[in-house]
């Protein structure tokens, strides 16, 4: 499939902001299934310092500073990219859970070693001993990895409510598990948590989902939102993408943005600002398919 | 083995009693003094001989004399915001540790081949990760470590180096062997105090110093600072380099101003620095800045809060990008406390063969790590012998005795064990005994153009017992001079060399806002405090004679002078001018001490050290000494007032005196004689405007009264030679430009400051602050006095009232005019808002 992506984020500032310096994440990055065409960003005003980078984990990252007083800063990425199908191996073909934790642990080959880096705690995600109870009953001994994954997903997606207001950017992994309810962010946070819990690699990945409008209503431009969901690894086969929010593997209406151990690591747009008062942010993400 | 016969005090077997015979002669520990008691190691004899000579009492006296150079220097922590501990990192204790030539030469070779190894690793670390990936190191070393920092990966430091500066902790073990306990490369601390320690002990044992061959600390601080300086990446000419400390809520912020002092580098924070397209500049009243190298003092993770997420207002956003563009050297680089890793020294031994071919020349504290099954089966199997911690983070808490091994079991890998140390002990002085201590030794190396090299001495860190030696706290250990002896006579190479004039106006005038700020303010408060204090003198003085406090005629005009500065509560609606004695006093006394009252002197006394301590690095040795003994204010509630407040006074002018005199004439003496002026103008103005009204009562002593109070007595008597008059009196403190204390010599003071600031406009006058001081000087001097008279007890006063309004208006418009254009820049913490970013839906 080829995608039209148009990110926007904007600040308002109730006074002006002398200096502003800012990290963004909204380069897509080339994976197997994913050709990056294009991808422009303009920033208003335009910065006095743009610098872009590859990070540790790969994706593309850009920081900019405004230095001159300014009320009001705007992103905007637009980026075309062509997916294609992922080519997921049978649930039940693939190595049992402990053999995959043991040969992260063991880490022999170069592909083990980098998967190695997403089995430990991270910034955002504690492995409590909560999150190891409730990834317990998907993974009996023996358990296919991707089989056991699959049905974690599936009963967070079951059993979790999707709650706009019932979470912050801060809301730690133990909490959603004691509330049962968040957005996506959240789910992938809580799917990676238990799956650590295990000795198992996960990454956070964001991104991009095409929504779908109800039959015969009309697509609503810049209504969607970024997305975000877990990869998993599976030791020869690579990484399979899960989607917790959706509870689905991750097809070729899936856009990858970035991924790293959980959100903290690839923050589409974070910043910091000198001045400005109160500020007031506004996002919208529209994804159109490209003939 | 040591004889358990010998572990016995020596004291029971020599015949003439030595000073060291209390000292109780360790079973299982090494002794850095005594092979046996009451022998003496040959290199401890001519200090065992020389203390002996000395005696007890003078002993005493030199410990005494050490605990007040250590404080007159400032280095103790903040002892007004804690009463009760005047808690103290690594206190001085006086006996200082030899070590002998042959055996620091081991240490030596031992420390400089450790340095080098970790920076072999730290540059694969946070470059081609060679080791990670060849399984040298564990990847949880990497990626389970928070002390290895992702966004820092890929940076090549600008000045090359990746480890500059390096510490470690030693100690001798039961064996008389040397071993590493801990190694620093974050932040490493106490390099500061082992130069305070120095200075002290050699001016409190200075024949014993001089004779014997101990090698100087000079030319270590020569060698680091030279090797910085002929680093390519800086300038060749007036570099920019900075030491970034956290500031003084550090509690070891004095180390942070003593070394910017000896190496003459500015001493800024945070939110002194600025990054602006991609490159640092130190905020300055001029502009901008360059800065092209940081000493950095504080904490990888508070380095910077933008790339590292940490709402902490101590670092500098953006530090890390500036890093990643080369446009900055930063010594060490962020990501450096790698090293601090406990766990990374259980490493060492084999990286050392495969990077370098040789052996580890200095053996590590024995330890296990509990991520590989062999150390995590030894730890389980020995659990009561050994002692359970964090493996990579040592802030971690340990976990407790009983959860230890489920701890383990769950996430072995953070965890290590180590043996119980047994650290050899000091004799130390312990108020009229020798004791014994534990000792650590923190020694130190920095990167030369050569290669490292270790300064011959160090801390020596002890405490009563091992526990507190390990993992206590500065504040409840003790410290020592480490004497390295030597076998050739040592150059005479003076330490105090470097402790010159204060650094920053010797490179430029210009300064930073916020030390501006901060003298503008000391400047204020010094006023204030005098003002005050000289009030409250006249007060004391007249109610120590015989009069009752009804029959002074001039007291209800001194009490309306405290109640206009709200140091006294307002008379009550029925009550009269005077309150009765017992109030009266309770009053007096909450001005002197009550510390919860904004305006007692105590107060006031606590913000002009506050002030000072702000901008320690630009005050003399001497002015910070005299500072220092303000403290002797609050210490002393019950001694007499008068006597108080006269050596107060004395206190506050000898400081002013001599941080006025240290400083040459640029802009931070401008901006502090700037607080005094407005200070003072304000002060005067408000005297005359309260007395005004009651000097020409039935008595004139008001009048003398208003005199005393505006320090003006002496000079009124000496030109006048006559009574106390009305015109004269007031021509002395309005108008009179050669009177110091006079409101138009503040004035004129302020318009010669503000000329000399930096400026936007070459035009003379034409910024608001230079108009706004020539309208106050222009004022004062069309002011006609020529109709002033008292007149049935009422003095005629018309155009003067509204004169001191003005002043007054104008004084305050001032002020802000100042602030606004040069110190705002000043921003109050935390100086930046984080927008952490939208959530994922």
């Amino acid at each position: 499939m080829r995608y039209c992506i148009t990110h926007k984020t904007a600040y308002r500032y109730s006074e002006p902001a002398s200096l502003s310096q800012n990290e963004l994440f909204l380069h897509p990055r080339e994976t197997v299934t994913q050709r990056v065409i294009q991808s422009r960003l303009t920033i208003v005003p335009e910065p006095q310092y743009l610098h872009q980078r590859m990070d540790y984990f790969g994706n593309i990252a850009h920081v900019f500073m405004v230095q001159q007083p300014h009320e009001e800063l705007a992103m905007s990425t637009v980026s075309r990219v062509e997916t294609s199908l992922p080519v997921t191996p049978a649930a039940a073909g693939t190595p049992p859970w402990e053999t995959v934790a043991r040969r992260l642990a063991a880490h022999e080959s170069p592909a083990e070693l980098e998967a190695n880096q997403f089995v430990f705690v991270s910034p955002l995600i504690a492995i409590s001993p909560a999150a190891a109870a409730y990834a317990h009953p998907s993974f009996p001994p023996g358990t296919p990895v991707l089989t056991g994954a699959l049905d974690l997903v599936h009963r967070i997606f079951t059993e979790f409510t999707y709650d706009k207001s019932a979470t912050t950017v801060d809301t730690t992994v133990d909490q959603v598990l004691a509330d049962r309810k968040g957005v996506c962010q959240d789910f992938a946070h809580v799917a990676i948590s238990c799956l650590r819990a295990l000795g198992l690699a996960a990454r956070y990945v964001s991104g991009y989902l095409e929504t779908k409008p109800p039959p015969g209503k009309p697509r609503l431009v810049g209504a969607d939102a970024s997305h975000a969901w877990i990869s998993l690894f599976v030791p020869d086969a690579g990484w399979v993408d899960l989607d917790p929010t959706n509870n689905l593997i991750a097809g070729e209406s899936h856009i990858t943005v970035a991924w790293g151990r959980d959100y903290g690591d690839v923050t589409p747009v974070k910043g910091v600002v000198m001045g400005g008062g109160v500020h007031s942010l506004s996002v919208t993400v529209d994804v159109a398919v490209q003939a | 083995m040591i004889d358990p016969e010998l572990n016995r005090p020596a004291a029971s077997q020599a015949a003439p009693a030595s000073l060291f015979g209390t000292v109780v002669f360790p079973g299982d520990a090494h002794c850095e003094a005594f092979s046996s008691p009451a022998r003496p190691r040959e290199h401890w004899q001519p200090l065992v001989t020389a203390l002996d000579a000395t005696g007890a009492e003078t002993l005493n006296l030199r410990q005494d004399r050490v605990r007040r150079m250590r404080h007159e220097d400032g280095a103790t922590y903040n002892p007004f915001d804690d009463p009760t501990g005047k808690g103290t990192p690594w206190s001085l204790e006086m006996i200082p540790l030899p070590i002998t030539a042959g055996e620091w030469a081991g240490l030596e070779a031992g420390l400089i081949q450790r340095a080098r190894l970790l920076e072999k690793i730290l540059a694969d670390t946070y470059g081609p990760q060679h080791l990670l990936k060849e399984g040298r190191i564990p990847s949880e070393l990497v990626f389970a470590n928070p002390h290895f920092l992702r966004p820092c990966h890929g940076i090549q430091p600008a000045g090359g180096r990746f480890l500059t500066y390096y510490a470690a902790d030693l100690y001798r073990g039961a064996d008389g062997r040397f071993r590493v306990f801990r190694d620093y490369g974050g932040n490493p601390a106490g390099l500061g105090y082992a130069l305070e320690n120095r200075i002290v002990i050699s001016r409190v044992f200075p024949e014993l110093y001089h004779q014997t061959q101990i090698r100087r600390l000079a030319p270590f601080f020569h060698s680091f600072h030279h090797s910085l300086i002929q680093r390519a990446s800086l300038r060749r000419d007036d570099p920019g380099i900075v030491l970034l400390s956290p500031g003084p809520d550090s509690r070891i912020y004095f180390e942070h101003a003593l070394l910017s002092r000896y190496l003459g580098y500015p001493l800024v924070e945070g939110q002194d620095l600025t990054v602006r397209n991609g490159k640092v500049f130190l905020k300055k009243l001029a502009g901008l800045e360059p800065v092209e190298a940081i000493i950095r003092l504080t904490s990888d993770d508070s380095s910077d809060p933008f790339a590292l997420r940490r709402e902490t207002a101590t670092g500098v956003a953006g530090l890390i990008q500036v890093s990643r563009e080369q446009n900055i050297d930063i010594v060490n680089p962020i990501g450096s406390g790698f090293v601090d890793t406990p766990v990374l020294s259980v490493f060492l031994p084999a990286l050392c063969q495969q990077l370098t071919g040789e052996n580890l020349l200095l053996e590590n504290h024995p330890a296990w790590w509990c991520g590989t099954a062999d150390g995590r089966d030894y730890v389980l199997a020995n659990l009561e012998q050994l002692i359970v911690g964090p493996a990579m983070d040592r802030s971690t808490p340990p976990p407790l005795p009983d959860e230890r091994m489920a701890a383990i079991q769950a996430s072995p890998h953070t965890f290590m064990a180590r043996e119980p140390v047994r650290p050899s002990v000091v004799p130390a002085w312990d108020r009229s005994s020798v004791n014994s201590r534990n000792t650590l030794l923190r020694v130190f190396a920095c990167a030369t153009d050569e290669g490292f090299t270790v300064m011959p001495g160090g801390l020596a860190i002890t405490a009563a017992d091992v526990d507190t030696l390990i993992s206590g706290s500065p504040e409840h250990q003790q410290s020592k001079d480490i004497w390295v002896l030597s076998d050739q006579p040592v150059e005479p190479f003076s330490l105090m060399g470097g402790l010159q004039a204060v650094a920053e106006f010797r490179r430029s005038s210009d300064l930073p806002s916020r030390v501006a700020d901060h003298l503008l303010w000391l400047g204020r408060y010094l006023e204030r405090a005098e003002g005050l204090v000289r009030l409250l003198r006249s007060v004391f003085r007249r109610l120590s004679g015989e009069a009752r406090p009804g029959d002074i005629p001039e007291l209800p005009f001194l009490l309306n002078l405290l109640r206009a500065d709200r140091i006294f509560p307002p008379v009550p609606d029925d009550g009269f001018d005077i309150p009765r004695y017992r109030e009266l006093s309770a009053h007096l006394n909450a001005a002197l001490y009550d510390k919860d009252r904004p305006e007692s002197v105590v107060a006031i006394l606590k913000r002009v050290q506050d002030a000072a301590r702000n901008v320690r690095d630009r005050l003399s040795l001497d002015s910070w000494r005299v500072i220092n003994r303000l403290e002797d204010f609050a210490d002393n509630p019950a001694s007499d007032p008068l006597e108080l407040l006269d050596d107060t006074l004395f206190t506050l002018s000898a400081f002013s005196g001599l941080a006025m005199e240290s400083m040459t004439r640029g802009l931070g003496w401008r901006f502090m004689d700037m607080g005094r002026r407005v200070e003072r103008a304000m002060n005067q103005a408000g005297l005359i405007r309260i007395g005004l009204p009651q000097v020409c009562g039935e008595f004139r002593s008001a009048l003398e009264a208003l005199l005393e109070v505006a320090d003006s007595i002496m000079t009124y008597r000496a030109r006048y030679r006559s009574a106390y008059q009305l015109a004269p009196v007031l021509d002395l403190l309005i108008v009179d430009e050669s009177n110091p204390k006079s409101l138009a010599f503040q004035f004129s003071q302020l318009v010669a400051h503000v000329e000399h600031l930096p400026r936007q406009s070459d035009r003379r006058f034409a910024s608001p602050e230079e108009r706004l001081a020539l309208e106050m000087l222009t004022a004062v001097r069309l002011l006609d006095l020529s109709g002033l008279r008292c007149s049935k007890g009422v003095a005629q006063t018309e155009g003067l009232a509204d004169f001191l309004d003005l002043v007054d208006v104008r004084l305050k418009d001032f002020t802000r005019q100042i602030s606004a254009h040069y110190l705002t820049r000043v921003q109050a913490t935390p100086h930046y808002s984080t927008i952490p970013g939208d959530r994922q839906p």
